[in-house]
C-alpha cells in the first residue's frame, strides 16, 4: 500500500490546507444542521479552522525544504515556490478578512453559517487552484472557488443590487469558465498533455516554431478565462457591478482572493508552460494591458460610487501586475511584490468601507465618507494611507512596487508600456485623491457623530496601514521573498 | 556628524508627530511649543555651521541599503549649497509659524503638516541619490495637499488639484529618468546604483544624455516654474494659506532649480549644452511675461506670485547660460528670492488678516495708518526690485553679467525685467500706501505688532546683510558651482 502511495505521490500534507478547510466546513455543517449551537462557538470553530489552515501552509514549507519542487497525486498537485507563495497569500487573505467576514455574516441571521461555509469552501478551491499542475485540477479549483463567490455576492437576498451582482457574476463567470475549459480541451487535443510542465516539455521537444494553431487558441482561451477573474479589460465589465452590489464586508475577500489565485496561475503558466512561446502572446497581453490601463483609468475618474471606483482602479492595477508577469523573470518577481502590497491595501480599504457603511449595504456613495477624519481620526488617517498606497505615493509600498516594476519593464526595453503606465499614475493621482479630499478636507455641515469601532478592528486596520508604510520604507525583505519565488527561473 | 545630518529630516517628522500627540484642550500650548520645536533644527544648522567645514562640494555623509537585491542605497549628503537651502527652509518654517494668526496656530494638523513639509524639503536638498531625491520630491506633495486643501482660500480645490497634477505630471518624467539611469548603470555596473558618484562615473552616450537631460529637466522645470508650464503657480500661491505661500515661494520653487543644478547639468551635460539656448529663451520669456502680467494684477498676492515667475526666470537664465558667474548668481538669487518673496507673502498675509481683502484698489494711503508696515513693505519691495545695497541686486547683477557672453541678446532683453520689476512693485506700492485714505476701513487699521515685526525682522536683516556682504554666501556655493562649471567646460572641450 505504501509503495503504491509513494508511486502515485500520495501525500496529504500537500493538500492539507484544503483538507483543513473542508473539515472545518463539515464541523460547521454538523453544528448547524444537527446540533444547534451559539454563534460564539461557531466563530471559534471558524477561527480555529483558519489557524489550522495557516499551520498546514507552514507544513507545506517543511515538505518543500525536504523535497524541493515536486509533484504529487500523479502529477495533479504541484509544490513549487509559486504555489507556496499563493498559499501564504490565500491564508493571509482568509486570516485578515476573518473579522469583516464574520461581522457581515452575523448580520445575516439564519444564513450566518451558510456564508461562512461558502467562504471557507471558496478558499479551499483557490488553494487547489494555485497548487494545480494538471489543467483539469486547475479548472476544478477555480470552479469550487468561483461558485462559492457567485453565491456570496447574492447572499443579501433582500437587496436588489446584490441579486443583480450575483446573477451577473454567475452568468459572466460561467461563460469565462466555459472558455477556459474549452481552451484546456484544445490544448489536450493538440498535445495530449494536461500537465503544465509536460506542456513545456512537449513544446521544447517539438520546437516552438511548429506549435499547432489549436494550441495557441487553447492557451489563449485559458488566459481569457483567467484574465476574467482578475478583471483585466476587456473582461472587466462584471467587476464594478459585482463590487457595488455585493455585501460590502465580503468584497475585500472576493476581490483579493480571486485575483491572487489567478495571478499566481498566470505567472506560473508564463514562467513554465508557455515560456518558449511567450513571445507569440506578447501582442495579446500588450493589448490587454493597454486596455486595462486606459479603460480602468478613464472610468475610475468618473465614478461617484466608491466601490465602483476601487473596482475600476483594480482594473488598472491588474494591468500593472500583468505587465510584469508577462515580461520575464524579474518582472514576475516585481509583480509578486506588487500583488502582495496591493492585496494589503485592497483589504484595508474594503474593511474601512464595511465599517462605515454597515456590513450588508451595497451602494457606497462618495458622500458616505464625508467628514471621515472628524468622525474617527484613526479611520481617516488609515484611509489616506491606503489611498496614497494605491496611488503610489512615495513612503508607501505602492511606490516601491510601481518603481521596481517599471524599472524591470524599462530593462526589458518596453518603453511604450512604461510611458503608458506612468501616465496612468497621473490619472491615478486624480481619482485616488478625490476620495481623500472628501474624507478629510470637504467641509461637513451636519453635526459630527463619532464612529465607534472595535478594538480588533483597530488592530486589523492599524496593522494593514503600518504594513503599507513599512513596506514602503523597508521593502528589502519582501523584495527578497518575491525574488525567491522566481529563483529557479533567474 | 552622521546623526546630525539625518536629524534635519528626522527631527521635523518627530516634531510633527509630537504636536499631533498633544491633547486638543491644551490648545494654548501649540504655538509656543511648535516655535520651540522648530527652533531645534535651526539650532542644528547653527551647530553644523560652526563645527563643520561647509565650503565644499557635495559629499556623502551616510548610506542606507534600501533594496539590496537591486543594489539601491538611500544616501544622504551635504554641501555648501544644500546647507544654505536647508537653513533657509528651517528659518522660513520658524518665521512662518511665528507669523501665524490665531486661527491657524490652534490647529494641530496645520502645524504638523508644516513640519512634514520641512522634513521632505530638507530631504530633497540633502538627498545623495536619485531615488531619495525623487521620494522626497514627491512626498512633499502630501503635506502641501492638506495645507492648501484644508486651510486654503475660496477656490482651493481647483488650485490644489492643479498643483498636485502638474507636479505629478512632472515627476513621472523624473521617475522615468531615474529608471532609465538605473538601467544604464545596471548595464555597466551590474546593479541599479543610483547614487551621484556612480552616475557621474557612468559613460553615457550623447543621445542618451540628451534624453535623460530632457526627462529630468522637464520635471524640474514644472516645479521652478518656467514660462509655458507656470500656470499652476498663481493659483497655488493665491489659494494657499500665508504660511503655505511663504514656503511655496521661499523653498518649494527652489527644489526644481536645485534639481537641475544637482542632477540635470552635472550628469547630463551634453544634453544641457544641446538645450541651453531653449531654456535660456524660455526663461527670458518668463522674466518679461511674469513682469508684464504682474503689472496689470489687481490682487497684490497674485502680483507677487507673477513676480516670482519673473524672478525664477532670472535663476533659470543664470543656470542655462552655464557660465561660472551666472551659475553663482543663480544660486545666490535662489536664496535671495526665498528671503524676499517669503517676506512679501508674509506682509501680504498680515494685511489680509486685518482687512480680509487683497485687492490693490481697496487700499490707498495706508502709509498714514500703518507707517511701520509701509516702511517694511517698501524696504522689501526694493530688495525684490534689486536696489543696489540689498540682496536682490547681487544675484540679478551676477546673472545678467555672467550670462551676457553666452546669450548677448537674451540677457540684454532680460535686463528690462529689472525695470519692469520696478514698475510693478513701486506702482503697487504707490497705489496701496501713498495718497489719501480713501476707504473708511483703512483708517483704523492697526499697525504691525511686535510679534509680527519679530517674525519679519530676520528676513529684513538678511536682505541687508547679503546686499552688503554677498561674498559670505558666495563662499558657500563656490565649490558646488565649480563642480557644475567644470563638468560643462569638460563637455564643451570634448565636443570641440
Amino acid at each position: 500500500m505504501s509503495q503504491i502511495a509513494e508511486a502515485i505521490g500520495f501525500n496529504l500534507i500537500v493538500i492539507s490546507p484544503t483538507v483543513a478547510l473542508v473539515i472545518t466546513v463539515l464541523i460547521l455543517l454538523f453544528f448547524t444542521i444537527t446540533v444547534e449551537t451559539s454563534l460564539t462557538v461557531k466563530k471559534w470553530i471558524t477561527f480555529l479552522g483558519i489557524l489550522v489552515t495557516i499551520f498546514c501552509v507552514f507544513l507545506k514549507f517543511g515538505l518543500f525544504l525536504q523535497n524541493g519542487i515536486s509533484s504529487y497525486f500523479t502529477q495533479k498537485i504541484l509544490l513549487d515556490e509559486f504555489s507556496l507563495f499563493g498559499n501564504v497569500l490565500i491564508a493571509m487573505i482568509l486570516f485578515l478578512n476573518f473579522l469583516p467576514i464574520w461581522d457581515t455574516s452575523s448580520k445575516l441571521n439564519e444564513k450566518t453559517s451558510e456564508a461562512i461555509i461558502l467562504i471557507l469552501m471558496s478558499a479551499s478551491g483557490f488553494f487547489l487552484m494555485v497548487d494545480a499542475e494538471n489543467l483539469i485540477m486547475l479548472f476544478i479549483g477555480l470552479e469550487i472557488g468561483s461558485i462559492s463567490l457567485y453565491a456570496l455576492a447574492g447572499l443579501n437576498r433582500s437587496d436588489k443590487l446584490s441579486n443583480e451582482a450575483s446573477l451577473k457574476y454567475f452568468l459572466l463567470g460561467s461563460l469565462a469558465s466555459c472558455v477556459l475549459i474549452y481552451g484546456v480541451a484544445l490544448v489536450y487535443v493538440s498535445y495530449s498533455v494536461m500537465s503544465l510542465y509536460d506542456f513545456a516539455l512537449v513544446v521544447a521537444y517539438t520546437g516552438p516554431d511548429i506549435v499547432p494553431l489549436t494550441t495557441f487558441v487553447g492557451v489563449l482561451f485559458i488566459f481569457v478565462g483567467l484574465l476574467f477573474k482578475i478583471a483585466a479589460a476587456p473582461f472587466q465589465s462584471w467587476a464594478p457591478d459585482v463590487y457595488q452590489g455585493s455585501p460590502t464586508g465580503y468584497v475585500g475577500y472576493m476581490a483579493s482572493i480571486a485575483k491572487v489565485a489567478s495571478f499566481i496561475v498566470i505567472a506560473r503558466m508564463c514562467m513554465v508552460s508557455i515560456a518558449f512561446i511567450l513571445e507569440d502572446f506578447q501582442t495579446f497581453f500588450f493589448v490587454v494591458i493597454l486596455l486595462s490601463v486606459l479603460i480602468g483609468s478613464f472610468f475610475a475618474s468618473v465614478q461617484s460610487d466608491l466601490k465602483r471606483l476601487i473596482a475600476y482602479s483594480g482594473v488598472v492595477q491588474s494591468g500593472f501586475i500583468l505587465s510584469g508577469i508577462t515580461s520575464g523573470v524579474n518582472g514576475t518577481s516585481a509583480s509578486m511584490f506588487y500583488l502582495f502590497a496591493y492585496i494589503l491595501q485592497l483589504i484595508g480599504v474594503f474593511t474601512i468601507f464595511s465599517i462605515i457603511s454597515g456590513k450588508l449595504s451595497s451602494n457606497f456613495e462618495m458622500d458616505n465618507i464625508k467628514g471621515l477624519i472628524k468622525n474617527n481620526r484613526f479611520l481617516g488617517i488609515s484611509f489616506c494611507v491606503f489611498m496614497f498606497g494605491l496611488a503610489g505615493i512615495p513612503l508607501t509600498s505602492g511606490f516601491v512596487s510601481k518603481f521596481i516594476l517599471l524599472t524591470n519593464l524599462w530593462a526589458y526595453e518596453k518603453y511604450f508600456l512604461v510611458s503608458i503606465l506612468l501616465l496612468s499614475t497621473v490619472v491615478g493621482f486624480y481619482f485616488y485623491l478625490r476620495p481623500i479630499w472628501i474624507a478629510t478636507i470637504e467641509k461637513v455641515d451636519e453635526p459630527v457623530e463619532t464612529l465607534l469601532i472595535k478594538k480588533s478592528e483597530y488592530m486589523l486596520i492599524g496593522s494593514l496601514a503600518s504594513l503599507t508604510i513599512l513596506f514602503g520604507l523597508l521593502p528589502d525583505t519582501l523584495i527578497n521573498i518575491s525574488r525567491w519565488v522566481v529563483q529557479n527561473y533567474l | 556628524m552622521i546623526g546630525l545630518t539625518y536629524s534635519f529630516i528626522l527631527l521635523p517628522i518627530v516634531n510633527s508627530l509630537f504636536i499631533l500627540l498633544i491633547p486638543k484642550r491644551r490648545a494654548e500650548l501649540f504655538r509656543p511649543l511648535t516655535i520651540f520645536l522648530s527652533l531645534i533644527p535651526l539650532g542644528l544648522c547653527l551647530y553644523v555651521f560652526l563645527n563643520q567645514d561647509l565650503k565644499t562640494s557635495f559629499y556623502v555623509v551616510d548610506k542606507f541599503s534600501w533594496i539590496s537585491a537591486y543594489g539601491i542605497d538611500l544616501i544622504i549628503g551635504l554641501s555648501g549649497m544644500s546647507f544654505l537651502l536647508v537653513t533657509l527652509n528651517c528659518l522660513l518654517v520658524l518665521l512662518s509659524i511665528l507669523s501665524l494668526n490665531e486661527n491657524h496656530s490652534f490647529s494641530k494638523g496645520f502645524l504638523s503638516s508644516l513640519m512634514l513639509l520641512q522634513a521632505s524639503v530638507n530631504g530633497v536638498f540633502l538627498a545623495g541619490d536619485l531615488i531619495s531625491l525623487f521620494i522626497f520630491f514627491e512626498a512633499l506633495l502630501i503635506p502641501m495637499y492638506f495645507l492648501m486643501g484644508i486651510w486654503g482660500g475660496e477656490n482651493r480645490r481647483y488650485a490644489t488639484i492643479k498643483f498636485i497634477l502638474y507636479t505629478v505630471f512632472g515627476s513621472i518624467f523624473i521617475l522615468a529618468g531615474t529608471i532609465y539611469t538605473g538601467v544604464l548603470s545596471y548595464l555597466s555596473l551590474g546593479n541599479f546604483a543610483l547614487d551621484f558618484d556612480s552616475i557621474s562615473a557612468l559613460s553615457i552616450t550623447s543621445s542618451q544624455s540628451k534624453i535623460l537631460f530632457l526627462l529630468f529637466t522637464f520635471g524640474f522645470l514644472i516645479k521652478v516654474p518656467i514660462f509655458p508650464l507656470h500656470t499652476w503657480l498663481p493659483d497655488a500661491h493665491v489659494e494657499a494659506p500665508t504660511a503655505g505661500s511663504i514656503l511655496l515661494a521661499g523653498v518649494l520653487l527652489k527644489v526644481g532649480a536645485y534639481g537641475i543644478l544637482r542632477v540635470s547639468i552635472p550628469f547630463f551635460t551634453e544634453g544641457f549644452i544641446e538645450y541651453q539656448f531653449l531654456i535660456g529663451t524660455l526663461s527670458v520669456v518668463g522674466i518679461i511675461y511674469g513682469a508684464v502680467v504682474a503689472i496689470v494684477q489687481i490682487d497684490i498676492k497674485k502680483l507677487i506670485a507673477y513676480s516670482s515667475i519673473s524672478h525664477m526666470g532670472f535663476v533659470m537664465l543664470g543656470i542655462s547660460a552655464g557660465r561660472y558667474l551666472s551659475l553663482e548668481g543663480a544660486v545666490i538669487q535662489m536664496i535671495n528670492h526665498g528671503i524676499t518673496s517669503g517676506a512679501l507673502f508674509m506682509l501680504v498675509g498680515f494685511l489680509y488678516e486685518r482687512r480680509h481683502t487683497r485687492r490693490i484698489s481697496d487700499f490707498g494711503g495706508l502709509k498714514k495708518s500703518m507707517p511701520i508696515y509701509a516702511g517694511i513693505f517698501l524696504f522689501t519691495s526694493f530688495a525684490s526690485i534689486g536696489l543696489p545695497g540689498l540682496n536682490g541686486f547681487v544675484g540679478e547683477f551676477m546673472i545678467l553679467m555672467g550670462s551676457f557672453p553666452t546669450f548677448n541678446v537674451l540677457s540684454s532683453i532680460a535686463a528690462f525685467g529689472v525695470v519692469l520689476a520696478a514698475i510693478y512693485m513701486l506702482w503697487a506700492y504707490q497705489r496701496m500706501f501713498n495718497g489719501e485714505l480713501t476707504h473708511e476701513d483703512n483708517k483704523n487699521v492697526l499697525d504691525l505688532n511686535s510679534k509680527e515685526i519679530v517674525s519679519v525682522a530676520p528676513l529684513l536683516l538678511l536682505m541687508l546683510f547679503i546686499g552688503l556682504y554677498p561674498s559670505f554666501i558666495e563662499s558657500y556655493v563656490v565649490q558646488d558651482v565649480s563642480v557644475i562649471y567644470e563638468s560643462i567646460n569638460k563637455s564643451l572641450g570634448l565636443s570641440k
